[in-house]
């Protein structure tokens, strides 16, 4: 019984309440929704702290996998008819493929090389959903995305789509923790503190990196699917570079290799931009400005830096 | 009938050098090296700085392939193998830095090295079948079997990178012990230990040793390498100019020179 009652499932359980409370007690449309996109958000920073957090390895194109979920859902669902449902793996296993082909050769760069690679290669995806515009509409967007439904429930309602959403994250939490407590997240965080000492220990590095750069994409897929769905229409703008750093952002301030961090990171450059209306034009100059403070003041993240402020203060206190 | 065989296979050299050569640039960190290591043995690499001990570290792991020449381990080449597949066939290596996982736990840093000797993949890590729980248990059993073995295993639950030099060190021994190596490459494992720790550095090779793994290590400590090497191989320059029991290297002309001629400058 206690050991089933273990720190993870207790904190899974607190947070299933906790949606359901938060879905049950808002009643303002606009607050669900908010919700909702931070939900679509943590799953975004979620998947790329997997790579970045944990492997150590940086992409810079990530809105690039949440553009192809989108666009491959939306151009499946609207010009060949396929129901959402059947849209869903394609774009994630579409996602996938392409993470895996653009992966192979770039996976053997590092450090700044990797930013590079994968910065080109984001603005690639960028320019083919602008200007392919029979298939995605170009620059003007893709319109007439149909809402999700399963059986008689619609997710057009708001409120369903944030459940939907938010069981999804937990169960990719779920899923990223069991992946880190193994064999193989063990391996991720090797290659993470010394690739050299990694190798020598068996480790096939290239393919480890490979298989976390798919599943980073995969989830990233899902996350674009998920907003497709919601928001029913998708322009290039969303997946364009500045997305791609604002994901790092929020798994830099949320925390790295921690995922806990990227619903924290998530919520905050959610709510950023609805709080600084004001700055919209300075958006990409508010998040510079906020990567170098967490950088200078909490390098470990938001989460972690707080944590270690708390001990540290406790500690001193314990002192007499 | 077993008893001739067995004999017969400690006397069988585990790892073949022939004629190895390795050039970086202009340099020429290795040239025309040959030796055997016979299984059971604890055989050491000595040799002034810069004298190409560690590329032949990384020669025999796998990491660089050499110019020309063979390295044979068990009788079969290993040329064209990958660092992984030496790994599991029984090489493991410590670092001269040592290259600990930092941020990951001393226990974890161990289990790590069980890395070839488990199988569990993506798949099996996120359903968590049957199998897998046992594997990650059994794991963590054998890892900390060996963290007591080289006696830290109090250490367990402690971040490596908070851990002092020496503990560090043989954290690194312990992890490489993990992937159940049948040669054991240790480069300079004394070096940043005071006198005490080195000594119980040579009882832990010798109980090691005893295990039945053979070890080939790097060492500059000579009341080390005197105590516990069955073995000596000395370098110069890329060049084995020495090789024999302690007795006989101690009283190389050679070897004297090597050593002499270089701590003039
Ligand atoms: N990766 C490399 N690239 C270029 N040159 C290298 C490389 N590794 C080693 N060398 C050169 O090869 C020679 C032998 O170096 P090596 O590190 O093997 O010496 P060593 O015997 O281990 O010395 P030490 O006792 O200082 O550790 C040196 O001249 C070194 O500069
Ligand atoms: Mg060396």
């Amino acid at each position: 019984m206690l050991k089933f009652l273990n720190r993870d499932r207790l904190s899974y359980a607190v947070f299933f309440i906790a949606i359901a409370i938060i879905g049950l007690s808002v009643e303002n449309y606009y607050y669900v929704q908010l919700l909702t996109f931070i939900g679509i958000n943590t799953i975004l920073a979620l998947g790329l702290n997997m790579l970045m957090g944990y492997a150590g390895q940086i992409s810079l194109g990530h809105a690039a996998f949440y553009g192809l979920g989108a666009y491959t859902t939306a151009v499946l669902t609207v010009h060949y008819g396929f129901s959402p449902w059947l849209a869903l793996p394609c774009a994630i296993l579409l996602s996938m493929l392409v993470a895996f082909l653009v992966g192979l050769p770039t996976l053997k760069l590092s450090g700044y090389y990797l930013g590079m690679g994968t910065l080109g290669f984001g603005m690639i995806v960028h320019i083919v959903f602008r200007e392919w515009s029979s298939m995605t509409g170009g620059s003007s967007g893709f319109i007439g995305i149909p809402p999700l439904e399963i059986g008689p429930v619609s997710f057009s309602q708001i409120r369903n789509f944030f459940y939907l959403v938010w069981l999804t994250v937990l169960i990719s939490f779920i899923v990223s923790k069991r992946l880190i407590h193994s064999r193989i997240g063990r391996a991720l965080r090797a290659i993470h503190d010394s690739e050299n000492a990694a190798r020598a220990m068996g480790i096939n590095t290239r393919n480890m990196k490979l298989e976390i750069f798919v599943f980073s994409a995969g989830l990233s897929a899902l996350a674009g699917f998920f907003y497709a769905h919601l928001v029913s229409f998708i322009s290039p703008g969303t997946f364009s570079f500045i997305v791609s750093i604002k994901i790092v952002t929020m798994v830099v301030i949320g925390g790295m290799a921690s995922v806990w961090g990227s619903l924290l990171g998530a919520s905050l450059l959610t709510m950023l931009p609805e709080w600084l209306h004001a700055f919209s034009e300075f958006e990409m100059v508010v998040y510079g400005l906020i990567l170098m403070l967490v950088m200078v003041l909490l390098p470990q993240g938001l989460t972690r830096g707080l944590l270690d402020i708390y001990e540290r203060t406790r500690s001193k206190k314990d002192q007499p | 009938m077993n008893e001739p065989d067995r004999k017969k296979t400690s006397h069988k050299p585990l790892l073949t050098l022939n004629s190895i050569a390795k050039a970086f640039g202009g340099v020429q960190a290795l040239w025309n090296i040959s030796f055997d290591l016979k299984e059971g043995m604890v055989q050491a690499l000595i040799g002034p700085n810069g004298a190409g001990k560690t590329t032949l570290f990384n020669l025999i792991t796998g990491i660089f392939t050499p110019d020309s020449g063979e390295i044979l381990f068990d009788g079969r080449p290993i040329g064209g193998k990958k660092v992984y597949d030496l790994v599991q066939v029984g090489i493991a290596r410590t670092f001269q830095n040592v290259e600990l996982f930092g941020s990951m736990t001393a226990l974890e840093n161990v289990m790590v090295g069980q890395h070839v000797r488990t199988r569990c993949g993506f798949w099996s890590a996120v359903t968590r079948t049957p199998w897998m729980v046992k594997e990650e248990t059994a794991s963590r059993k054998k890892a900390l079997k060996i963290m007591a073995f080289v006696g830290i295993d109090h250490l367990a639950n402690r971040r490596s990178s908070e851990l002092s030099f020496g503990w560090q060190r043989l954290l690194e021994i312990a992890r490489a012990l993990s992937s159940s190596p049948r040669l054991l490459l240790l480069d300079e494992p004394a070096a940043g230990l005071n006198t005490v720790e080195t000594r119980q550095l040579g009882t832990l090779l010798k109980k090691i040793q005893a295990q039945g793994i053979t070890l080939l290590l790097v060492e500059h400590d000579m009341g080390l390498i005197m105590d516990i090497s069955n073995r000596i191989v000395v370098l110069d320059q890329g060049e084995k100019i020495a090789e024999g029991t302690p007795r006989e290297v101690q009283s190389n002309e050679a070897v004297m020179s090597a050593y002499l001629g270089r701590s003039e400058h």
